[in-house]
């Protein structure tokens, strides 16, 4: 189900310039439907945050957008390409909720493995430790790291070389605020300079860090928009607030004839 | 943007052109990574020593001080001295060569193969690396180079070390040194390379279907080292199990081992999983199959199935 409604007028306009552009997707897991007739853009050049709470299709969402999962319908189209293509392979970054790093190597062993197979230079290597934060722990072994270091190694990962759109499954779950607000921060660098970024995330207070805000509830999209317009469209003070009042204005339009 | 935020921005991938990197350039990457890798890891340190030690424990130390202090615990008929002094010169070493490898050396290789693929579905890197990587298959044949490459470093380690504790017997004992023929060497060597790369294909391919280090490691320890040897035992008293048994995995790497001149374990003395029910041929050419099969089918599932 899809809620277009929820969308701001000109969207479609974006539609040209979008790094994802999501039609009638449909995702079944299971006995269970995911993501339903569902529908996405992503402009290039923006920090887009994937909000919702767990179980609202967040993870699935960006697993189709990576190609790594397989979808019953619909299309999705990334960077111009069907998502999953060869040649999206090193222009797409993505980390998954759990980290995706060897526990049993360092940070810097780590870091020379995957920009060998991703065929980053080596000089790579050192600048995204050093943007994650972790150059004092760079010869640690990754196991005796916390959560939330081990976290930034894994998305140092999705940093090497030069991914055009980086998907990151809720990057900032287990880290301390003086970390995430430093990570966002590194976030808005990396688009400013010119990337694409998708972050979800099921904290509401993230939601002002980002530019644009993707809201899901249970596989459909709820709104697609800026917060000033969310807050302005809902009349609210928050997100969570917004996003209250969109489930309320959702769940009175299905019941109204 | 100011200048600092430049920085921010990745640096640039390698061969980013349109047509991307070749397929071979893209697995000589997957493979300078994947040694990287497997160099890096203290378990591989652990395996391979744990596989030298064993070699040299049981091929020349209890020989040579069953030798030393005439112990007859090592005794066969005939002139038992002799015979062991013989075991532990390098003009031994083609016939000895391959002896613990078919059993001991092959679970150790197994291990090594499934610690190599289930790792990477373990610590959920191959999420990483086949999604963004040039391609599944050159990312996997990448990581299949790297084992076979430490296959290879294995043998030759294991033929050094053998050529200098046999060696060193030779000198202390002031036996003329007589060197193995080359061409025997070599072909224990390449008998080395078949059963130790059989086996460690099949930890490959066990860990690609389990997608778990440690359920690939008992599963296939279980196999070698129970399984096949249970089912030989039982295949005299099942019309027709022969057939299958006789063409097994370890049936082949322990017939080629026994074809090499190893004594089998079934004759007291000898060696457990050297075995004489093939020829030397047919047991290499199986174990070509084998490795064939093994890594092809892994391959297909990588390529094929679906990411956790």
């Amino acid at each position: 189900m899809n809620l277009s409604a929820g969308r701001s007028p000109g969207d479609t306009s974006r539609a040209a310039d979008a790094a994802v552009r999501a039609r009638g997707l449909r995702v079944v897991r299971g006995a269970r439907t995911v993501l339903d007739d569902f529908d996405l853009d992503v402009r290039q050049g923006t920090l887009t945050g994937l909000l919702g709470p767990s179980g609202s299709g967040k993870s699935t969402l960006m697993r189709a957008i990576v190609g790594v999962q397989r979808v019953a319908g619909g299309a999705v189209d990334v960077l111009g390409r069907p998502a999953g293509a060869k040649v999206l392979r090193d222009r797409v970054g993505y980390v998954t909720q759990e980290p995706a790093v060897y526990g049993d190597l360092t940070i810097r062993q780590n870091l020379r493995y995957f920009a060998r197979v991703l065929g980053a230079p080596r000089s790579d290597v050192d600048r995204v430790i050093d943007q994650v934060q972790l150059g004092s722990h760079a010869d640690h072994l990754v196991s005796r790291l916390s959560g939330g270091q081990r976290s930034r190694v894994s998305l140092a990962t999705a940093l090497l070389g030069t991914p055009e759109l980086i998907v990151l499954d809720e990057p900032t779950v287990g880290l301390d605020p003086v970390l995430r607000v430093e990570l966002w921060g590194l976030f808005h660098r990396i688009v400013e300079a010119g990337a694409t970024l998708l972050v979800s995330s099921h904290v509401m207070d993230e939601a002002e860090r980002c530019e644009r805000l993707v809201l899901l509830r249970e596989g459909s999209l709820l709104a697609d928009d800026t917060l000033p317009n969310l807050l302005e469209r809902t009349g609210t003070g928050d997100a969570e607030q917004a996003f209250l009042k969109l489930i309320e204005q959702a769940d009175n339009g299905m019941r109204t004839p | 943007m100011n200048a600092s935020t430049t920085d921010e921005r990745p640096a640039g991938r390698d061969e980013r052109s349109g047509s991307g990197p070749t397929a071979v350039s893209a697995l000589a990457a997957g493979t300078r990574a994947e040694l990287l890798r497997l160099r890096k890891w203290p378990v591989v340190w652990v395996l391979v020593s744990v596989w030298l030690m064993l070699n040299l424990t049981f091929a020349y130390v209890f020989n040579y001080i069953a030798y030393a202090t005439e112990s007859g615990n090592f005794a066969t008929e005939g002139n038992p001295r002799a015979a062991l002094l013989e075991d532990v010169l390098p003009e031994a070493i083609p016939r000895i060569f391959t002896t613990g490898m078919p059993m001991f050396g092959g679970a150790i290789m197994m291990i090594l193969g499934a610690l190599a693929a289930g790792s990477g579905y373990g610590w959920g890197t191959w999420k990483t690396v086949l999604t963004q990587g040039p391609s599944r298959l050159a990312t996997f044949g990448g990581m299949l180079a790297a084992v076979a490459g430490t296959v290879v470093a294995v043998i030759a380690i294991t033929l050094v070390a053998d050529l200098a504790a046999s060696t060193l017997i030779t000198v202390s004992e002031s036996e003329p040194i007589v060197w193995p023929d080359l061409a025997a060497l070599a072909e224990a060597a390449g008998s080395g390379l078949l059963i130790f790369g059989m086996w460690a294909s099949a930890g490959v391919l066990i860990g690609v279907l389990t997608r778990s280090p440690a359920v690939a490691i008992g599963l296939g320890l279980v196999w070698s080292l129970v399984v096949e040897n249970l089912l030989r035992s039982v295949s005299g008293l099942i019309s027709g199990l022969n057939y299958v048994t006789d063409v097994m995995p370890g049936t082949s790497a322990g017939s080629l081992a026994g074809a090499q001149g190893a004594v089998p374990g079934a004759e007291g003395d000898g060696a457990p999983g050297v075995l004489t029910v093939l020829d030397g041929g047919s047991a290499a050419l199986l174990l070509v199959g084998y490795i064939a099969v093994f890594t092809v089918v892994a391959a297909a599932l990588v390529r094929r199935r679906d990411l956790v």
